[in-house]
């Protein structure tokens, strides 16, 4: 486990080295992009580098109830980001501001923008479906849709117009492909979808959220509910994904952000207290309540 | 719980023992009242079966006897030695004394011993004997003698009741003898039956000729009353011989029979001219002839039996034409050999025949069917006779003996035929599903079929569930998916609230308030869905239009306070197009468009009525189940489908509902019992009428509601009230049956969806 952990983080090291900007009393507030950092680096990693997600001055309230605090980072495109922090810290809050899935919660007031690809997502003549077309989600306890395997993966595009049946068909079959999970339901694409086990069932997920080819994939708290083998598929899957999606991960479990992660950002009572690279936040925290929970010291 | 009672009372091992008994008393407790309180659930839902159970045998106990096989008993055979082999008998309504038409006259004698009672002599005999009678069946009937004479008369008996005791005394009554041919050839095929115009007499004379003999009484306030009495000859044009005679009871027509099978009418009602009318061949079995031939009580059914054992049933119809011709209803299961006798019951449409061999067959003439096979001891009966009361049979032989049977057949009309199938009634041109089960008269014929009630329990639920379904579902789609929760909060209850209207109450209104008002505006209620659905879609069209700032002011889920006034206009415009509609459409009235354009006629209280009316006692229960079982899909699978960029609307359709089926299903199931079970309004807002049409403009009656209006007028044990608990277990079966499918389906549907 340690070893996957440290591979990320030697793999890192290839690469810019970045930190957080501001030293001031809110400056950690501020996302990590480097601005002088990226600017050395060659044109792939550029475009590597640009901020896919841009928070800025976040706040949201649940009624009188303010749930995320002046929130504002950047995260960055082919790159897995994760979301850590105690319970109730606002992280799956976060999470579900980027495809405004706290749309559905009845009260919320949500001020700050949040841009994705530049375009301002809370902006009221924005079509939320191609939004979430563009985000797609996994959630933490696995949901497959009480139908077959092979409409679960389907629903997506069917959705958005039907392409014709052979086109589908290639859509099913490469989006089971890149969820891994193919091999394992290629001879049963009509069974119920809920005759899997609860990890094939989260990448069948994962498979349906990247049937409708999304730019950024949510994952909130994907292997929560699995075993540690399901949870290591799941993992690897994420290393995979990522060359092609910015993945935003929610995690409660530590090791899991230090191992899957390329920037971690901690969360603590709706407040953004440290955004970084993994390997600078697990190895060299700047704050002392990161270290403390990262220490397990608390949360 | 009881292996930790059995664990205390052993008390080892010591150590838990003492923990235990820290607390023993109050686990004793517990135990005792955790097993009270599992007997209490448990004998609850034993008595709810039990009764459920009761209630379905006293049902059937009620309707067994319908299907019953009838049933006959041989009581035994006594030696009546009449004076000469009888020629017909009859007996009293308690079967004690029968009485033989003999040679010499009228016999009596006892149905017990066959002992001889008081002889009552037949008066101007003259040394004359009797050598033919008409049928002695109800009342007056006409002897025919060796010398061309007819003597009208008839037997009364009458009932005293001495000491406790029963006396029957037979009494004869004759009347004044009249020369029916002037040859003096002996009588032997005679008919005769007594008008209040005065009696009229056919008597055969040759072959081929008959005499007609009426006597017209006059009877003046004042002064003597007068009698005019005329004969006339009448030749016929028929092959073969005369074989019999059968007048009908309002003497209008009479009917011969051949010995070439032919039965030929003669339109009597012109009485100075009596017409032959035309003949049909009564048999189809070639070389038989007509040996017997008789009318079921209410004289409109001719029951003709031949030579060769063939027995039919024929009515008068009116053709096209306006002429009356005689129409064959039905074949009987035929006889072995010649039909020797027939005899009607005085009840009902039930006749009994005999053939030479001494099989007697019951018969129904509404259902044209065999009930009942009497085997006799292989003699050859001269008259059979079915006693009054329809529960005995008793049979002559040419010996004088009487064998008498004990008849247990209650309820005759109904049969599996009679109560679903088509019957041929009398009167009507072809076979028919009716219900009609009681009539002014005795010889109605009761017409049980209970087609026509399931047919409009279907019709009423159909009607209903096509208004509520729609409504419901798609309210309950928008309460669980779209609708504001505080709105929600209000609405659902206030929907609930509907459900408490006692059924009487919406029966009333809409019978009495409803629909007079729909009978106005029926163009424009036929317009609403399609106008208001309109300009609702032209409403959300424009508001797609409307500026952000606007729109962000209508709170989510709020949108439908704005669809209120739209919906009123709807169905204001509908209405004041439906004026305009039917003045230029549908010639300034749509009843009478409804008639010439599409053969609808249009009843005040009608399916569509009852539709609306029963719709809002569906409307609730529906609305309710449905809601909730869509309310408590998962919100994981709607985040999942939102999260894939579906709308709303799309999720509701193809998770939402789909995932919910099960409670749908159940929803619309429950609602299909409750209409199929309702029967105040499908009682105040229909007509009530046992029509078998689809059409929404006419009425209907239910089961339910015939139970209603029929049971308080049905005699205990009756025909009509078994056939009512009969109707009362089809329902029964019905909604035991809908709910049993509906909590399979349930189950099955809720097994799939389990892992969610």
């Amino acid at each position: 486990m340690a070893t996957r952990a440290e591979m990320a983080v030697e793999e890192l090291r290839g690469e810019v080295s970045v930190r957080a900007s501001g030293e001031g009393q809110r400056g950690y507030n501020r996302g990590v992009p480097g601005d002088t950092g990226v600017q050395g680096q060659a044109g792939e990693a550029r475009t590597r580098m640009e901020p896919m997600i841009e928070i800025r001055k976040l706040n949201l309230k649940y009624g009188e109830k303010l749930a995320l605090e002046d929130i504002s980072l950047d995260i960055l495109k082919h790159k897995v980001t994760a979301f850590i922090g105690p319970s109730g810290c606002g992280k799956s809050t976060l999470l579900r501001c980027l495809n405004r899935l706290n749309d559905l919660v009845d009260g919320v007031t949500i001020t700050g923008t949040i841009r994705i690809g530049g375009t301002d997502i809370n902006d009221p003549n924005l079509e939320i479906t191609e939004l979430r077309k563009r985000v797609g989600m996994v959630f933490q306890k696995s949901n497959p849709f009480p139908k077959t395997i092979y409409d679960n993966v389907a629903y997506g595009p069917r959705i958005q117009g039907l392409p014709p049946r052979l086109a589908m068909d290639e859509i099913v079959e490469r989006s089971l492909k890149g969820a891994a999970l193919w091999g394992e339901v290629r001879d049963r694409l009509q069974e119920s979808a809920l005759s899997l086990s609860g990890g094939q069932q989260q990448r069948l997920c994962i498979a349906r959220a990247i049937a409708v080819e999304p730019e950024i994939l949510l994952m909130d708290e994907p292997c929560s509910a699995l075993d540690p083998i399901a949870t290591a598929k799941i993992e690897e899957l994420m290393a995979q994904l990522k060359k092609q999606y910015t993945i935003v991960i929610v995690t409660h479990n530590m090791q899991q952000a230090a191992r899957v992660s390329d920037y971690t950002a901690f969360l603590y009572l709706g407040a953004l207290i440290e955004y970084n690279l993994t390997k600078q936040i697990f190895v060299n925290p700047s704050k002392k309540q990161t270290e403390d929970y990262i220490t397990g010291r608390f949360g | 719980m009881v292996d930790s009672a059995k664990v205390l009372a052993a008390g080892e091992p010591r150590g838990v023992a003492r923990l235990l008994s820290v607390t023993g008393g109050r686990v004793t407790r517990r135990i005792r009242v955790d097993r009270l309180a599992r007997r209490l659930v448990t004998l609850g839902g034993v008595a709810i079966i039990f009764s459920i159970l009761a209630i379905i045998f006293v049902i059937a106990a009620e309707v067994y006897p319908l299907l019953k096989k009838p049933t006959a008993s041989l009581v035994g055979t006594v030696a009546a030695r009449p004076d000469s082999a009888p020629l017909a008998a009859g007996v009293d309504e308690y079967r004690e004394i029968a009485y033989l038409v003999t040679g010499a006259g009228v016999q009596f004698v006892g149905v017990k011993d066959g002992a001889p009672i008081a002889p009552s002599p037949l008066a101007g005999l003259k040394g004359a004997t009797v050598v033919g009678t008409s049928p002695p069946r109800r009342g007056p009937f006409a002897v025919g003698l060796s010398d061309g004479r007819v003597i009208p008369a008839e037997v009364k008996f009458s009932v005293s009741f001495p000491e406790g005791g029963r006396r029957v005394v037979p009494e004869l009554l004759v009347g004044d003898p009249i020369a029916a041919d002037p040859g003096k050839r002996p009588i032997t095929r005679l008919a005769h039956v007594v008008t209040p115009a005065g009696p009229t007499t056919a008597a055969a004379v040759g072959p081929k000729e008959i005499v007609l003999l009426t006597v017209k009484e006059t009877k003046a306030l004042i002064g003597p009353s007068t009698k005019e009495a005329s004969s006339q000859r009448l030749p016929l044009p028929i092959k073969g011989e005369i074989a019999t005679l059968s007048l009908d009871g309002r003497g209008e027509d009479l009917f011969v029979g051949t010995s070439s099978g032919q039965v030929l009418r003669v339109d009597l009602r012109d009485p100075s001219d009596p017409k032959v009318a035309g003949a049909v061949a009564a048999t189809n079995r070639p070389g038989a002839g007509v040996s017997v031939m008789g009318f079921l009580i209410g004289d409109r059914t001719l029951v003709v039996g031949d030579t060769l054992g063939g027995v039919s049933s024929w009515q008068l119809l009116q053709a096209d034409g306006g002429e009356r011709r005689l129409t064959k209803v039905y074949d009987f299961m035929p006889h072995a050999g010649a039909v020797v006798a027939f005899a009607p019951s005085s009840r009902d449409k039930g006749f009994i025949t005999a053939d030479a061999s001494g099989v007697t067959l019951l018969r129904y003439g509404t259902t044209g069917e065999t009930l009942l096979t009497i085997k006799g001891e292989g003699e050859r009966f001269e008259g059979v006779v079915l006693a009054p009361k329809a529960d005995g049979v008793i049979a002559v032989d040419a010996a004088g003996r009487l064998s008498q049977w004990v008849l247990d057949n209650p309820h005759p009309e109904s049969t599996l035929k009679s109560l679903f199938g088509k019957v041929w009634y009398e009167g009507y041109a072809a076979p028919e599903y009716v219900w009609q089960s009681t009539g002014g008269t005795d010889d109605f014929e009761a017409k049980f079929s209970l087609s026509p009630l399931i047919f409009g329990t279907l019709k009423g639920t159909l009607y209903a569930l096509l208004f509520a379904i729609p409504l419901a579902l798609l309210g309950a789609l928008y309460a669980s998916q779209f609708m504001h929760p505080t709105l929600k909060g209000i609405v659902k209850p206030t929907v609930e609230i509907m459900a408490a209207l006692p059924s009487v109450v919406l029966g009333f209104l809409a019978g009495l308030w409803l629909a007079p008002l729909v009978e106005k505006v029926v163009p424009g209620l036929f317009l609403m869905p399609i106008v208001t659905t309109l300009l609702i879609l032209i409403a959300v069209f424009c508001w797609r239009f409307a500026p952000v700032g606007v729109r962000r002011r209508v709170r989510a889920g709020t949108e439908v306070w704005l669809l209120i006034p739209i919906v009123i206009l709807g169905g204001w415009i509908s209405f004041q197009l439906g004026g305009v509609v039917e003045h230029l459409l549908l010639s300034g009235d749509y009843r009478g468009w409804l008639l010439n354009a599409l053969g609808l006629t249009y009843d005040q209280r009608n399916s569509m009525v009852v539709g609306f009316a029963m719709g809002f006692a569906v409307i609730p229960i529906i609305f309710t189940i449905a809601e909730d079982s869509l309310a408590n899909v998962p919100p994981h699978l709607v985040a999942g489908s939102l999260a894939l960029g579906a709308t709303r609307w799309q999720t509701a359709l193809r998770i939402v509902l789909p995932t919910a089926s099960p409670g749908i299903f159940s929803a619309i199931m429950i609602g299909f019992g409750r209409a199929v079970g309702e029967t105040m309004i499908v009682l105040m807002a229909t007509g009530n009428t046992p029509v078998m049409d689809w059409s929404i403009f006419n009425g209907f009656r239910a089961l339910s509601a015939n139970i209603a209006v029929e049971l308080p007028e049905a005699p205990e044990g009756g025909t009509l009230f078994r056939v009512l608990f009969l109707a009362a277990f089809l329902l029964f079966v019905m909604t035991f049956l809908l709910n049993t499918i509906a909590e399979l389906v349930r189950l099955k549907l809720r097994r799939r969806y389990r892992y969610l």
